[in-house]
């Protein structure tokens, strides 16, 4: 089963499989890269896209809505290469035609490869040209040194870089070419060292690989989710780098906000049920401690609800999908007992008040269970 | 041994803007799949992503100039004739071309 994406050529809506876009939107990279600075570039594109566009239309019936991979590689071999301005001179002065291969611009991805936890590392290392293992001993001996301070720089980051999530991102992660031939090359390279690798090895291997091509498959389908919907206006194009480093980071600092605003609730939830006091504050006698307690179980839903809205829709956008599969939640709670634990570990008055508030919930179950 | 197509193709490539030039000088209009279908069979066979660059370098130069035509069937189609200026430039290059073929034989003499 082939997952299909819609795309926009010249005002014509077209269905092509997802390999078949992907080689579509590389080859129309390819042709912009190099055309460069063509002051027709525009122009020669649409007309480009209309050649495809009518190609397609070739290969389309009333029967048949969708082109396929196949065809499509068909279709960009009949297109040929894109050739720019330089090729041209280059051709005058007789010299062999050879195009530079196009480069995208290096960036800094997370990368889940080599049985990576975050991916922050095998990005760094991709793209520094240098062995994961040496960014990991970086880590851990920065880390050591300034007493956890870099494990904050690395919190930050896990939020902040994007996932390389296609191949293209991939490519662009260690700077490389990204064609079809490269890929290919690429896999063939890991083949040949899984055959050499024994057989116990190789099914560690394997499903390593498996695991993070499950992952990548989540993330094709978020983006290709985007992208569809998109996909009836416009020409489908996934979330840019950096919205998603932006997303990444409101991600981050809603997740503290949040987290913050629930440990407030918690602690003065369990002040007013253990001690009948907040801070020095007792509520007016006459109201019942269960109306004190519903009241501010109301106000915590009213001031974090703006929060946690904007926390989902910035884990939304760095996922290119609506609903975030519950992430955001995950995030706070991490955070909420990463603090716990934090102020268990450093602070006497936090330890006792958390044993008074697993006294509370403990007294609370006895009573419950006492009654029924 | 390379074919003579493998071989030849950079001098096949200065002279493909000759070739298109004087297709184009034949008919009155020409539109890209024209262009395309007439040089497929011969040693000036092209691709779109070759020629789209290479009329709109003409186009620039003002050699060509096209116009949007509506088609039958799918949105409207460029077509291309020659103007003045590039009647000119084809009677340059072929000129030109007699004088490289007439050079190279009285070379062989």
């Amino acid at each position: 089963m082939e997952r299909v994406v819609t795309i926009n050529l010249n005002g014509t809506s077209y269905q092509l499989e997802e390999p078949a876009y992907d080689a579509l939107r590389s080859y129309m990279a390819r042709a912009e890269a190099a055309l460069g600075a063509n002051p027709d570039k525009a122009e020669i594109v649409r007309d480009l896209e209309q050649a495809i566009a009518d190609k397609c239309s070739a290969h389309l019936s009333p029967g048949k809505s969708v082109v396929s991979a196949t065809e499509m590689a068909r279709i960009l071999e009949e297109m040929g290469p894109v050739e720019g301005e330089a090729g041209e001179e280059q051709a005058d002065a007789g010299a062999a035609p050879q195009h530079e291969p196009w480069r995208p611009a290096r960036r800094l991805y997370r990368i889940y490869d080599n049985g990576a936890w975050t991916g922050v590392s095998a990005g760094m290392a991709a793209y520094a040209g240098i062995d994961v293992t040496w960014v990991r001993v970086f880590w851990i001996l920065s880390g050591l040194f300034t007493g956890g301070f870099t494990c904050l720089i690395y919190l930050v980051l896990i939020f902040a870089v994007p996932v390389a999530s296609t191949s293209e991102e991939l490519a662009a992660a260690h700077g490389a070419p990204f064609n079809a031939q490269e890929v290919i090359e690429r896999a063939r390279r890991e083949a040949g060292r899984f055959a050499e690798t024994s057989s116990a090895q190789w099914r560690r291997e394997e499903r390593r690989w498996r695991r993070s091509w499950r992952r990548q498959q989540r993330n094709w389908d978020a983006g290709w989710a985007a992208g569809a919907a998109q996909a009836a206006a416009a020409p489908a194009h996934p979330v840019g780098y950096l919205e998603r480093m932006f997303a990444g980071l409101f991600a981050l600092v809603f997740s503290i906000i949040t987290a913050a605003l629930l440990i407030a609730f918690l602690i003065v939830f369990f002040s007013i049920l253990g001690n009948g006091s907040v801070m020095g504050w007792t509520p007016p006698h006459d109201v019942p401690t269960w109306l004190v307690l519903v009241v501010l179980a109301i106000a915590y839903a009213a001031i974090s609800s703006p929060f946690s809205a904007l926390q989902r829709t910035s884990y939304a956008t760095l996922n290119g999908r609506r609903s975030g599969g519950g992430a955001e939640g995950l995030a706070t709670l991490a955070i909420v007992i990463i603090a716990g634990a934090f102020a268990w570990t450093y602070s006497d008055e936090a330890r006792a008040f958390i044993e008074q508030g697993y006294v509370v919930i403990r007294d609370f179950v006895t009573y419950w269970s006492s009654q029924s | 041994m390379p074919s003579a197509d493998e071989q030849f193709a950079g001098l096949r490539k200065g002279l493909l803007e000759f070739a298109i030039l004087t297709f184009v000088s034949g008919r009155t209009s020409a539109y890209v799949g024209d262009i395309l279908e007439a040089l497929a069979p011969t040693p000036f066979a092209t691709q779109e992503g070759t020629l789209y660059p290479l009329l709109s370098k003409l186009r620039r130069e003002q050699f060509v100039d096209y116009q949007w035509v509506e088609s039958g069937q799918g949105p409207p189609r460029k077509y291309y004739q020659l103007t003045d200026k590039g009647s000119g430039r084809l009677g340059e290059l072929a000129a030109y071309w007699r004088h490289l073929t007439s050079t190279l034989e009285s070379l062989g003499r």
